[in-house]
């Protein structure tokens, strides 16, 4: 999963980050004013973004709403100092899927952050599922048949990726789009690697696999 | 009774006034009604004194004499009340009486010819007539005729009942008449307050989230109401912005209070999410530090700008000591002598003497201190920074600061006095501003009753202005 922070406070943005990276093994990047956020936001896949309200250049609302009237459909969680009614109400009519007020607690943001991701996947349950293979996304662990399945954190961030869309062809493209930040280069062979290690892990053995190939166009869940 | 309503002012003025009217309308109607019967009676009252004249004959002979013939006496028209009459003669006095002539009767109050007398509890009018001629004319007498004095007397015990009944009458259609106007009045009144009915319930329905006066045209078209509809849009567009700027000023505080707030409890909570080496923890603690002392400075200057604000409005402490605005302005310069040296500013100050005014010290010198950082900090590239105390008038001490830096763009300068105003936000947090600096210069200066202006054009530079009035008996000293 790849996150975007836009948030003008450099100190701000690098905790949440930290914490994203370290508890949900997701990309971020960081944007510290309104005109990179947008352009940001346009330019990249994101997963989710959170949203300052205040910030130089172009503030959050009109980000949101630029965002939203050129067709981005990214699930966005606005960090607001305000929690009167009346800009919760306005900030959710400009776009926004969910707000946290300052000063949040980072645990509530990154519960948060991954209900957006889910909601914005069609998936409503914490625990991804295909035939006998189960994602705890709280947790962080791998089932299959019952059996825990230890994966690198790589390995671990495709396959929960995989898993937010099963039966869905994904390209190599995408997968990398999502998995790096803005910072990584990105080479499609690694892709290839993570996906023997899965298979390697998940399949070997069994007389179903669910790791399917499509030749030319990328990689799909299926039971 | 409710003498604070308009409407009861109103119908009471009507009511008076109307009441008025009427009285004035009875009075004139019975007067005018008294005077036409008295002059009608006075002409049959002329006409039998003459009846009753005529009835004095001479005497068959020639002496000239004469006597009353009451053969010929006219009845009277109100027989339980009889006309009283008396004639004398040029010659002999008293000829002759109506049987019921009061005696002693004074017949002359001051010598009028017609009057009011009160007799045998009956009211009458008398009638006086000097030297009538006696009509019985002997043919052929050779004596000197006559004349007579004739006194006639007639009640009035039918006129006054008339007037009376004339002044009923017309009592009684004033009455009905003032009933009338008055209920006209009041629905008139009525009516015509409606539209004062309608702004109030309008008003009621203004509140912080409709500030709009919502009237129909003609309303609005109502001349009296004009002045007030016009002023009372004027006052919510005032209170309108004022409400909408607290609440932009609520709303940047918040934001500018949480952040840095969060700022520590995030660091915290990422540094207790899972063991860190010691190396983390010390720059994690380090930065919260940090972050808490940005925090606490943020404080004080909005609790200073609050002071400063509360001061302005009307509460500035009175047992100020009297201090030299010049000498303020010189320590400002030595506090911010160290920053303009490492940023290379040479800073010049030109002076006019003595310029006392009670004030404190300190809050002078945070103005003079605030803006000569402004011009240092803003006004990159200028090699140096004037700051220039004068005297105006002898009653003004102005303080220009100016910079020779890149200056202030004009879409900019209208609102750098505003709380939480920053030109380029990221470049201002990069040098430490709050944006609150110029805001509680503003407001200090307005404390103590003076006025502060900004000049500045792109790529000359910025000069800021502040005039304070000072004290001209301690200047004179």
């Amino acid at each position: 999963m790849r996150i975007l922070i836009v948030e003008d406070e450099g100190r701000l943005a690098e905790n949440i980050a930290r914490s994203l990276r370290e508890s949900a093994g997701y990309a971020v990047d960081i944007a510290t004013d309104g005109e990179d956020g947008l352009f940001m936001a346009e330019s990249n896949e994101y997963d989710a973004i959170l949203l300052d309200l205040m910030l130089p250049h172009v503030n959050g609302l009109e980000l949101l709403s630029q965002m939203r009237k050129r067709g981005k459909r990214t699930p966005v969680l606005v960090v607001t100092a305000r929690d009167d009614k009346e800009s919760v109400v306005s900030l959710l009519n400009a776009g926004a899927d969910d707000y946290v007020t300052k000063p949040f607690d980072l645990g509530e943001l990154l519960a948060r952050t991954k209900a957006l991701i889910r909601r914005g996947k069609g998936q409503p349950s914490p625990v991804l599922s295909i035939g006998d293979l189960e994602l705890n996304t709280v947790n962080r662990t791998v089932l299959r048949g019952g059996h825990a399945v230890v994966l690198t954190a790589m390995e671990y961030r495709v396959l929960e990726y995989l898993l937010h869309r099963p039966r869905a062809v994904i390209s190599k493209t995408e997968l990398l789009e999502h998995l790096y930040d803005y910072n990584w280069e990105k080479f499609s062979n690694v892709i290839e690697v993570y996906i023997s290690g899965l298979r390697r892990k998940l399949d070997q053995g069994r007389s179903k696999p669910l790791i399917h190939t499509i030749r030319g166009h990328g990689y799909m869940l299926q039971d | 009774m409710k003498w604070n309503s308009i409407r009861t002012r109103l119908i009471a003025i009507v009511v008076l006034s109307q009441t008025i009217l009427a009285a004035g309308l009875l009075l004139t109607g019975i007067y005018y009604t008294q005077w036409r019967l008295l002059s009608t009676l006075d002409a049959s009252m002329q006409a039998r004194a003459m009846s009753v004249a005529a009835l004095v004959r001479y005497t068959e002979d020639d002496s000239g004499n004469v006597y009353f013939d009451n053969t010929l006496m006219p009845a009277s028209i109100d027989p339980a009340h009889p006309d009283l009459f008396a004639i004398w003669t040029e010659n002999s006095g008293l000829l002759a009486h109506s049987p019921n002539w009061p005696q002693g009767l004074n017949i002359a109050p001051q010598g009028k010819n017609h009057w009011r007398f009160k007799w045998a509890h009956v009211h009458y009018r008398g009638l006086r007539v000097f030297q009538t001629p006696i009509l019985d004319r002997e043919e052929g007498n050779n004596f000197h005729p006559q004349t007579l004095t004739v006194f006639y007397a007639a009640p009035l015990i039918q006129l006054d009942q008339q007037v009376k009944a004339a002044g009923v009458y017309i009592a009684a259609w004033s009455l009905l008449l003032l009933c009338a106007t008055v209920l006209l009045a009041i629905w008139g009144i009525r009516r015509g307050l409606l539209p004062l009915q309608t702004l109030a319930d309008q008003a009621a329905l203004v509140s912080t989230s409709n500030w709009q006066l919502h009237l129909a045209k003609d309303q609005e078209q109502v001349e009296e109401l004009r002045p007030l509809i016009e002023s009372m849009k004027t006052m919510l567009s005032r209170l309108e912005r004022s409400f909408a700027q607290q609440k932009e000023f609520i709303g940047n505080a918040a934001h500018e209070l949480k952040t840095p707030l969060t700022v520590v409890k995030s660091t915290l909570q990422s540094l207790s999410q899972k063991p860190r080496s010691a190396e983390e923890y010390r720059s994690g603690l380090e930065q919260s530090l940090e972050d808490l002392q940005r925090l606490e400075q943020l404080l004080q200057w909005m609790l200073r700008l609050a002071r400063a604000e509360q001061w302005a409005h009307g509460a500035l402490r009175r047992d100020l000591p009297v201090v030299d605005v010049t000498s303020t302005c010189e320590d400002a310069v030595e506090r911010v002598r160290p920053l303009a040296q490492e940023r290379g500013v040479a800073i010049q100050l030109a002076k006019d003497g003595q310029l006392p005014r009670k004030a404190d010290p300190e809050d002078l010198q945070l103005v003079w201190t605030n803006l000569l950082e402004n011009a240092i900090r803003y006004g990159v590239g200028s090699p140096s920074i004037e700051m220039t105390v004068s005297r105006v008038d002898g009653r003004i001490a102005r303080i220009a600061v100016q910079d020779f830096g890149p200056g202030i763009a004009p879409e900019e300068l209208p609102h750098i006095f505003e709380r939480f105003y920053r030109g380029d936000p990221s470049r201002n947090r990069a040098t430490g501003g709050y944006g609150l600096g110029l805001a509680i210069v503003k407001a200090l200066v307005e404390a103590y009753g003076g006025t502060i202006i900004a000049e500045s054009s792109p790529g000359t530079g910025t000069r800021i202005t502040v005039d304070l009035p000072i004290d001209q008996a301690q200047s004179s000293q």
